[in-house]
């Protein structure tokens, strides 16, 4: 009888079928399908037929799924899990390192997964974020570094004016304010300065009250504030009445018009939003201090944004020559303005721990390979009495299913306890991470784990199954199937070989790391930091708007805070020895003018006399600026030794004169005369080479924001307090809020590489002792299967120390293959080390004939315990054993 | 389980009861599809509310096909197609031109 139309789609589904209910159920269907074929033989239209046959079969699909639910999968699935459940109960240890293992993997997994998550993944808080972007100025030749990211205030108007695939362009750039209010201590918050243009941009909507508008913007309009929700609560209890108040801001007055969602902070510092008014330094096409960012027209996408961007920098190129040198336009998303710089470490850590994970769930997979071989006989004779290969596969899953279960809800606290530990020592450095969360995304992230464990360590076994003269084997007494033994065998070899690779992988990474870390915390700094602190100053303008008023306040703190008892030194500096801070362009008089757009740069560092001496910090040729530098006398300059290589690698810098070509308060020199010469300070960071920096007298060079350097003796906490009072003494309006020692700056500044290093560590600490467990696993069970071999070579007259040498032989020779894999693989990855590395080469020969000589040194340390066992069998017995 | 009494229960119940006892005749009868009808009559049968038979394979091999299963209503299922007619009285216009089949024996 041929099969009737539609027959071999239910055949198809018919597996859904529980299995006593699937023969009637196939044949109910053939008869249907049978008797409606031959009526339509008679007939009718046969193809019309056919295709509503073929849709009524189709129908068989839900009919199976329905038996399915009803009979197969609720209660065969009860009665898996309560099965396994029963034959977890006898093994306890088993169970303890399964769900330990899972737990401590995927949990801290998870929780490095919550970092990247919060900081790279998940979309910016603002109204479609997809469609908002940066423009950052880019080089449009040769060196990237020389063109500034930020814009200048007339670039960004330009842009503005021309951009047309924009629905939005606005300027933003973040600064620090004063705030102070009556009966309160002043506070320094930040504060980005924005646009109005920046609420439609971001979509951002107040909570309360108005955002800025086009007439905040104008010179002379009354000067408004909008604060965040954080500080309204904090500041104002979150009543309604803060709309309309005044507060002071840098001592000059502005009222709150509105309050901001958090969520809407483009630094997690923000909390005061302040309307962008052009002042005389947005009026420089030379100035770079905003960042562009804009949101793009529906449909818009980000290339032709970018060509568009590109056409009008290459315009403004040509109009304004000397500003605007070689200044292209890059356009990026504004997720990856904001992270670009912390995504190689955050990846790089969740590898990491992703390789930790894996090597884990080797041992896994290589413990439940031997525990499904211990079981053989059990499975035997379920299979013997009837159970088919899905029955017995579903078994395992259910066994696995159940581990997982409890592995995800230990990894979920671990992973919750992970989070919170990584947050709280998370270094500033990384962007966004106050949005890191225990969410969604991350739950997935773990379900998924659990998930690919369960399945795949239920497999597994089943897999070894597939062989039914396994089986069958495995019920003859005494038969222990010795070829797939020794396959099985093989693969845990396998699998532990891949865990040692792994680990060296992440061993050799690690020790990369932490020498690097090693060499920044003892770089050979010209400084002495002991005993120094330093505290930040930040004078606001309103009340310090003239260079006398802002020279004299510093010159009474010195007296005030020399008098303070163990005070040795006092002394002012723009910035502190591991701060960037500002460069700014200068020429050397005697020499060509270099062509426009190419004057060199070094960095404004003013600093008033005795502040080397305060820190340390050598003068190795001529003098100090001195306390006769002042308006009005001949300008004075010390520069630093990096200045000197750049600019005179073969004469004398003392005695030359700089000219910076350009007068920042009126009166001040505009030539200086170099007098002295210093050592570098690390302003890019510890181990990072130093750039040309300029030291000008204070006096000549009146900053109003500066750090105050002090050198005492005694507790820094009280020397704190000490400097605080005296700050207030002199000014009780002024907020002091970073009172750091020059140890614990210097500390901040290889904080990325701590964290980075120590987590690296961690996870190769934990890495190592998987895989020695791994093979402590696979080399005592391997004992344990060749008991009568052993016993029988013994008694042939094998001595102890040979059977000894022998297993730790096999030990050592899966850790060499191990870590000769690792080695190749570790020496592929070392170029995404690169970035993380600070002056060290990413191919270390040391580290990389070390780590693998500890690992194969680990691997024989775990072979030791089984091969001792190997050497204490007593022949006699192990022959009676052998059957 | 309690039985859902839908509206397509209902119509099954009613074709049931109108002599329509194969599954594709009832598909025919009722004009829903397959999809539904099956799973309606093992929720049915689950209850209580139809039995099932196969036909005698003699009949079927005289026809030249294999046999068909075929279902009917039980006391339960009367009481529940009246049940369900009261909850659904427009079912009674929709479903099957009336009259008998041959009941297969």
């Amino acid at each position: 009888m041929p099969r009737p139309p539609g027959f071999a789609l239910v055949r198809a589904v018919r597996w859904l079928v529980p299995r006593h209910l699937r023969d009637a159920w196939l044949a109910e269907w053939e008869g249907e399908l049978a008797w409606g074929w031959q009526r339509a033989e008679r007939g009718e239209n046969l193809s019309a037929a056919r295709a509503r046959l073929h849709w009524r079969a189709l129908g068989a699909s839900s009919d199976a799924l329905w038996l399915w639910r009803r009979h197969g999968a609720t209660e065969m699935i009860g009665f898996d899990l309560r099965y396994a459940a029963r034959s977890l109960r006898r093994r306890p240890g088993f169970v303890a390192v399964v769900v330990l293992t899972l737990a401590l993997g995927a949990g801290a997994a998870a929780a490095v997964f919550s970092l990247v998550n919060g900081v790279l993944l998940r979309p910016l808080p603002f109204s479609q974020p997809e469609r908002l972007v940066a423009i950052q100025g880019r080089a449009t030749g040769g060196d990237p570094e020389a063109v500034s990211q930020p814009s200048s205030y007339l670039d960004y108007q330009d842009m503005r004016a021309q951009l047309r695939g924009f629905e939005q362009l606005a300027a933003v750039r973040g600064e620090d304010v004063t705030l102070t209010a009556p009966g309160a201590r002043p506070a320094r918050i930040g504060a980005q300065l924005v646009t109005a243009s920046a609420f439609p941009a971001l979509g951002m909507r107040p909570v309360l009250g108005r955002p800025f508008l086009a007439s905040d913007e104008r010179p002379g309009a009354e000067p408004v504030a909008m604060i965040t929700h954080a500080l309204w609560q904090r500041r104002y209890g979150g009543s309604p009445a803060v709309l309309g108040s005044r507060i002071t801001l840098d001592g000059a007055p502005a009222t709150v018009v509105g309050v901001l969602p958090d969520e809407a902070r483009l630094t997690p510092e923000t909390e005061i939003w302040l309307p962008l008014v052009p002042g005389p330094a947005e009026e420089s096409r030379a100035t770079h201090r905003f960042t562009v960012l804009g949101r793009l027209r529906p449909g818009v996408t980000i290339e032709r944004a970018a060509r568009e961007a590109s056409a009008v920098a290459k315009r403004l190129e040509e109009r304004y020559p000397s500003e605007n040198a070689k200044r292209g336009a890059a356009v990026i998303p504004l997720r990856e303005a904001i992270v670009a710089d912390a995504r190689p470490a955050l990846l790089t850590l969740f590898g990491a721990v992703l390789l930790v994970l894996l090597i884990g769930c080797a041992n896994l997979a290589s413990l439940f390979m031997a525990r499904a071989q211990s079981r053989e006989r059990e499975m035997a004779v379920r299979a013997a009495l009837g159970a088919g290969r899905a029955r017995l596969t579903r078994q395992w899953v259910a066994e696995s299913f159940l581990l997982a279960l409890g592995g995800g809800a230990a990894a979920l606290a671990v992973a919750w306890v992970g989070m919170r530990t990584l947050v709280a020592f998370v270094p500033t450095a990384i962007p966004r991470a106050g949005e890191i969360a225990l969410d969604q995304p991350v739950a997935a992230f773990l379900i998924g784990v659990m998930a690919v464990a369960a399945i795949g360590f239920g497999a597994l076994p089943a897999l070894q199954y597939r062989d039914a003269s396994v089986s069958l084997g495995a019920l003859r007494e005494g038969g222990r199937g010795a070829t797939p033994g020794r396959r099985r065998r093989r693969m845990r070899q396998g699998l532990v070989v891949a865990e040692v690779a792994l680990a060296t992988v992440l061993a050799i990474s690690a020790a990369l790391l932490v020498k690097n870390l090693w060499q920044l915390e003892r770089a050979r700094l010209p400084l002495r930091p002991d005993g120094v602190t330093f505290v930040q100053l930040q004078l606001p303008q309103g009340r310090y708007s003239d260079p006398a008023k802002v020279l004299d306040f510093f010159d009474r703190l010195r007296r005030e805070v020399a008098a303070a008892p163990g005070v040795r030194s006092v002394s002012f500096a723009f910035e502190h020895p591991v701060s960037e801070g500002w460069t700014s362009s200068f020429s050397l008089v005697g020499r060509p003018e270099p062509p426009v757009g190419m004057w060199p740069e070094s960095r404004i560092r003013p600093v008033s006399p005795g502040y080397f001496r305060t820190v340390g910090l050598p003068l190795v040729r001529g003098n100090d600026v001195s306390d006769a530098d002042r308006f009005g006398t001949p300008g004075s300059v010390v520069v630093n030794e990096a200045f000197v290589r750049e600019h005179f690698p073969d004469g004398d810098a003392v005695g030359q004169t700089i000219n910076r070509g350009q007068m920042w308060w009126p009166g001040q020199p505009t030539h200086f005369r170099i007098v002295g010469v210093v050592a570098d300070e690390p302003f890019r960071g510890v181990g990072r080479p130093a750039d040309p920096a300029t030291y000008y007298p204070q006096a000549q060079f009146p900053m109003n924001d500066m750090w105050m350097a002090v050198r005492a003796d005694g507790d820094p906490a009280a020397l704190a307090r000490t400097l605080r009072e005296r700050v207030w003494r002199v000014d009780r309006d002024l907020p002091v809020e970073r009172v750091q020692t020059l140890d614990e700056l210097l500390g901040d500044a290889v904080a990325a590489s701590r964290f980075n290093a120590a987590l690296l560590a961690l996870f190769a600490c934990a890495a190592l002792c998987l895989a020695a467990v791994g093979i402590y696993g696979v080399l005592s069970y391997g004992v344990e299967q060749r008991t009568g071999e052993i016993g029988v070579r013994m008694a042939l007259g094998a001595s102890r120390a040979r059977v000894i040498r022998q297993i730790a032989a096999e030990g050592a020779a899966v850790a060499t293959a191990g870590a000769a894999l690792g080695l190749v693989a570790a020496f592929a990855l070392a170029g995404v080390l690169r970035s993380l590395l600070v002056g060290t080469e990413a191919q270390d020969p040391v580290v990389f004939a070390l780590v693998p000589t500890l690992l194969v040194a680990v691997a024989i340390t775990a072979a030791w315990l089984p091969a001792r066992r190997a050497s204490r069998i007593d022949p006699a017995g192990a022959l009676r054993c052998e059957r | 389980m309690p039985l859902r009494l839908t509206r397509p229960t209902a119509t099954v119940l009613l074709a049931l009861s109108r002599g329509f006892r194969h599954g594709f005749d009832i598909l025919d009868a009722t004009g829903l599809e397959s999809g539904t009808v099956y799973p309606i009559l093992r929720r049915l049968e689950d209850a209580g509310c139809v039995r099932s038979e196969w036909e005698e394979v003699e009949r079927a091999r005289e026809e030249g096909r294999p046999p068909r299963r075929y279902y009917e209503l039980t006391g339960t299922g009367a009481g529940t197609l009246r049940e369900a007619l009261a909850r659904y009285p427009e079912a009674r216009g929709t479903a099957v031109p009336g009259g008998l089949r041959p009941r297969p024996a």
